[in-house]
């Protein structure tokens, strides 16, 4: 599903290279669920923009499902991601003054889909997301809990095989971690392939088949 | 339009963010309202005067005398009317009257038992008895000066004093009721005789001499045949006459639109650095809608349907509030600009008259400079790395 | 300066091609970085600056295409209006005529628009594409079309400064009537003649564009546009005019005709522009049916449009002009 060869980021500051990734070489399966665990700066959440399409390579290839992902035009990588990665942010992103169903939507709108058939997506989404009681509710009117609902919903609404978790944790209390971890499970008995990047350490004890990256100061540890 | 999705985010869009919009909103209706009542009244003037300008003969001879319009003898007609051609030859007599220092009205002298009289004419005189209106000097007043004779308490007649010192009495016979407010209000219509008679002029003189040329491109050789009639002779054809109307409301509305295209100018510039400052909010907006892919085509297509649907909307609005102001208000304020206080009276009302070419100038003005200048800035926008919503 | 100055169609006008020419000039400069440093193969910052940068381009000309269009139609109108205060002039014919740059101007407004039409296409297509294959075409095109703004730009300035209000212009009757033995018509053609070629060359544009032959096409096209604007001009107009001496390209947009000309002069336009882009694309080894299509409807409704008012005159009053 996502295969990452001698995959290299720096950024130039004052003519010097600053590598925030370094060779990495990474090859992920269709269904497997991964952690990708690093202390803060080490890379996790460049490495897995790069994934996503959202931030180019200094070098090196990509290939997510058979694309080389960082050199698609831009039309072709949107379409691409709306349609096969969803991605749970770590401040949940939501628009603001939108509902949870319109915020829902949102992927869907680019690929120029009928309202009727968006709305009714929508709807599932967030069905399957355990939160279509509060559908009408916009972003501020909802808890942190209540709002990675919405945003798992978002991140599942086109049906996507690819979903990328950057600290999805981390604004939430233990209760939610937990039953977060859970809709992971589901997730990935879907047969999903799942990339999470944390540090939380509930990470650590998953009752479900996953494997381990650990990355440090830009470079995996042991074998990719 | 109403199942596609793109067009229920986009009203989505503009419900939530319509507090950031009210200003620009506001700002352009009233500029665009400013353009549309100038150019809605300048329109509405010229039609007028169009208007009138058909029912006029395709040319007029004069003569001149030092170099001003003095009396024509009518025997010129007769040479006239045997030019080749030469169609609707009309003895014409009118002037103005002066009532007092302020108030002067139109005296138009007809040729009542002429059929080939002005049209319009003929119009009003189908509700006038001819022959009760003709057994003796009788006028017929326009509402301006039937109202200037009422507060002087003349109700029945008036003493005209001729230019030669005498009296000349006058029954006012009716009231004329005129579509045209641009003739209607200060004229005077009696016999031909009548009116020579009040204006001072000879049993054989005329003030101009009126006549049609069906045939467009025999106007040129006849014009030419016209002047060498007389010495004295000068021929004015319709299109001098438009050509005339036209610059002088060019002149004025030229000058304006030129001082509003400086006004514009500034808009743009400031509605360039507003669009320029997009808040840090704004860019998280479209990184979210880029993230979730989004396409920067995608998004400029939102934007710009965005700001399209501004103009529009200030464009609707501002040329509405225009018309209301000017056909049904009369424009208060800029009527006395822009006519400059002469011959106010004339202009009541305005004839309300919008067409195609007035509203097409007032919006491409418009969306010319807006969308001009947002360009880059959407642009700038839309192109925000969907990285920054991490 | 003079009183064509302060009229408002001429101000607006001005003001619009000024605005035009401005951003046109900001777009020439992005297009020239990216003929000179596009390398797509690269993954430097350069580069991903350069990929937004060309959708800034397609923007720009997608607004500048439309307001072309637009001020094209307004052109036309202006020049009509303008006819009152030109001595001699009776509609556009006599204002466009008024100096040498007038027909120059016309003519470099057509091109622009199919060029840039021909750029939105190859834009449409490229970014359709996975590797921006047409990249350096299209922004030669571009170039060509910004180049052809600042010579519109300029001969906007030399045409309309150039108009001198005190000589009379000539009126289409002068400009299109037949002189005395000559014969307006190219080629030694008669209107039989004209006639029969126009139909046969319509034709053989349907054929050769469903036989996808896009030489004959071309070729047909550019003659068939020749041979058209002489049997409007001097055979179909006669019958919008009802009057066998009329002949003129202009008059037929004045409200009097309910501005037909504008849809016969639109259509014809409409089929040689999208009929020369789907060869031109076709050349490139692309396929496009809806261009296809666009033209084919725009002939035969510029087709039928003409022969309808021959055969309502006829039908009418039982005779032909
Ligand atoms: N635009 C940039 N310019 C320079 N350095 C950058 C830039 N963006 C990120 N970095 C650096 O890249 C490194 C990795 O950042 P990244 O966000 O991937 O870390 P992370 O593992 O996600 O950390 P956290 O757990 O805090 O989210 C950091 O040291 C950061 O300073
Ligand atoms: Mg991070």
């Amino acid at each position: 599903m996502v295969k990452i060869e001698n995959l290299n980021k720096f950024y130039e500051i004052d003519g010097q290279k600053q590598y925030v990734l370094n060779a990495i070489n990474l090859n992920i399966q269709k269904g497997e669920c991964v952690i990708l665990k690093g202390v803060s700066g080490s890379g996790k959440t460049t490495l897995l923009s790069i994934i996503a399409g959202l931030d180019k390579p200094s070098s090196g290839k990509v290939l997510v499902d058979g694309e080389p992902i960082s050199k698609l035009p831009d039309m072709h990588l949107s379409s691409f991601r709306a349609q096969k990665i969803g991605i749970v942010f770590q401040n949940f992103n939501l628009l603001d003054g939108v509902s949870l169903a319109d915020n829902a939507m949102v992927p869907l709108i680019a690929s120029g889909i009928g309202l009727k058939e968006a709305k009714l997506k929508a709807q599932d989404a967030l069905k399957l997301a355990n939160i279509d009681h509060k559908a009408n509710k916009t972003p501020i009117e909802l808890s942190g809990g209540e709002k990675q609902r919405g945003a798992i919903a978002r991140a599942l609404v086109a049906n996507p095989n690819l979903i990328l978790c950057d600290e999805p944790t981390a604004n939430l209390d233990r209760a939610n971690s937990l039953s977060f971890i859970q809709t992971l499970k589901e997730l990935h008995n879907m047969g999903k392939t799942i990339i999470v990047a944390t540090h939380d350490s509930l990470f650590e004890e998953l009752d479900f088949e996953h494997r381990v990256v650990e990355i440090s100061q830009g470079s995996l540890v042991g074998r990719g | 339009m109403r199942n596609n999705s793109f067009f229920y985010f986009l009203t989505l869009n503009l419900l939530k963010e319509k507090r950031r919009f009210v200003g620009i909103v506001l700002i352009s209706t009233l500029l665009i309202f400013l353009l549309s009542s100038v150019l809605f009244i300048s329109s509405s003037i010229k039609h007028t005067l169009n208007q009138t300008l058909i029912a006029q003969p395709d040319f007029i001879v004069q003569n001149i005398k030092g170099g001003r319009v003095s009396p024509i003898k009518d025997e010129q007609v007769d040479k006239i009317v045997d030019i080749f051609g030469v169609k609707k030859v009309t003895k014409r007599v009118y002037g103005r009257y002066f009532f007092d220092d302020k108030y002067s009205a139109l005296i138009i002298g007809v040729d009542f038992l002429d059929e080939q009289s002005n049209k319009k004419l003929a119009k009003i005189m189908d509700s006038v008895d001819l022959k009760s209106f003709l057994s003796k000097d009788n006028m017929l007043v326009g509402q301006g000066v039937l109202n200037y004779l009422k507060s002087h308490y003349y109700t029945s007649n008036y003493n005209f004093l001729t230019p030669s010192g005498q009296m000349q009495k006058v029954n006012i016979f009716k009231a004329l009721n005129v579509k045209s407010s641009l003739l209607s209000n200060d004229i005077i219509v009696m016999p031909l005789e009548l009116a020579q008679k009040v204006l001072g002029l000879k049993e054989n003189e005329l003030t101009d001499i009126a006549l049609n040329v069906p045939n467009d491109s025999e106007w040129a050789n006849i014009k030419a045949k016209l002047e060498s009639l007389n010495f004295s002779t000068r021929v004015v054809t319709k299109k001098d006459m438009k050509k005339a109307y036209e610059n002088l409301f060019n002149y004025k509305g030229g000058l304006f639109l030129v001082l509003y295209l400086i006004v514009i100018a500034t808009f743009s510039l400031l509605l360039y650095l507003r669009y320029s400052l997009a808040s840090s909010l704004e860019r998280k907006e479209i990184a979210i809608l880029r993230a979730v892919g989004w396409s920067i085509k995608d998004v400029l297509k939102l934007k710009f349907l965005e700001n399209i649907f501004l103009v529009i909307f200030a464009f609707v609005l501002g040329s509405s509030l225009a018309y209301i102001y000017v056909f049904i208000l009369g424009a208060p304020l800029l009527k006395d600009i822009f006519l400059g206080g002469a011959n106010l009276k004339q202009f009541t009302t305005f004839t309300p008259v919008v067409d195609y070419s007035v509203l097409s100038t007032i919006f491409i003005v418009f969306a010319v400079a807006f969308l001009g200048s947002v360009l880059i800035p959407v642009w700038k926008i839309a192109v925000t790395e969907p990285k920054e919503a991490l | 300066m003079n009183e064509l100055f302060l009229n408002n169609y001429v101000i607006v006008y001005l003001f619009s091609e000024a605005v035009l020419f401005l951003i046109a000039l900001y777009a020439f400069f992005k297009d020239i970085s990216i003929l000179r440093f596009w390398d797509f193969n690269n993954f430097s910052s350069k580069q991903l600056k350069l990929e937004k940068q060309s959708y800034l381009l397609s923007t720009i000309a997608t607004f500048i295409f439309t307001l072309k269009l637009t001020l094209l139609i307004y052109f036309v109108y202006m020049i009509d209006s303008l006819s009152i205060i030109i001595p001699g002039a009776m509609c556009g014919a006599g204002v466009i005529s008024a100096n040498s740059y007038g027909m120059s101007l016309l003519f470099v407004k057509l091109i622009t628009i199919f060029t840039f039409l021909l750029f939105l296409t190859l834009n449409n297509l490229d970014l359709k594409a996975k590797n921006y294959p047409l990249l350096k075409f299209k922004s030669w095109v571009l170039l060509a079309g910004l180049l052809l703004i600042f010579l519109e730009t300029y001969l906007d300035i030399a045409y309309l400064f150039n108009i001198d209000l005190s000589v009379p212009v000539s009126c289409c009757s002068a400009l299109f009537g037949n002189l005395e033995g000559a014969n307006p018509l190219p080629f030694g053609l008669d209107i039989k003649m004209l006639l029969i070629l126009y139909y046969t060359l319509f034709v053989s544009i349907i054929l050769s564009l469903l036989l996808d032959n896009k030489l004959l096409t071309a070729v047909t096209l550019i003659l068939f546009a020749v041979i058209s604007y002489y049997a409007v001009v001097y055979f179909f107009g006669t019958y919008i005019y009802e009057l066998p001496t009329h002949k003129c390209p202009f008059c037929m947009m004045q409200k009097e005709y309910y501005y037909i000309g504008y849809f016969v002069w639109g259509t014809l336009f409409s089929a040689l522009f999208f009929g020369l882009i789907w060869v031109i694309i076709g050349l490139l080894k692309y396929e496009s049916k809806v261009l296809k299509r666009i033209t084919v409807t725009s002939l035969v409704l510029f087709v039928s449009l003409c022969s309808a008012y021959v055969l309502y005159y006829y039908f009418k009053n039982g005779v032909f002009l």
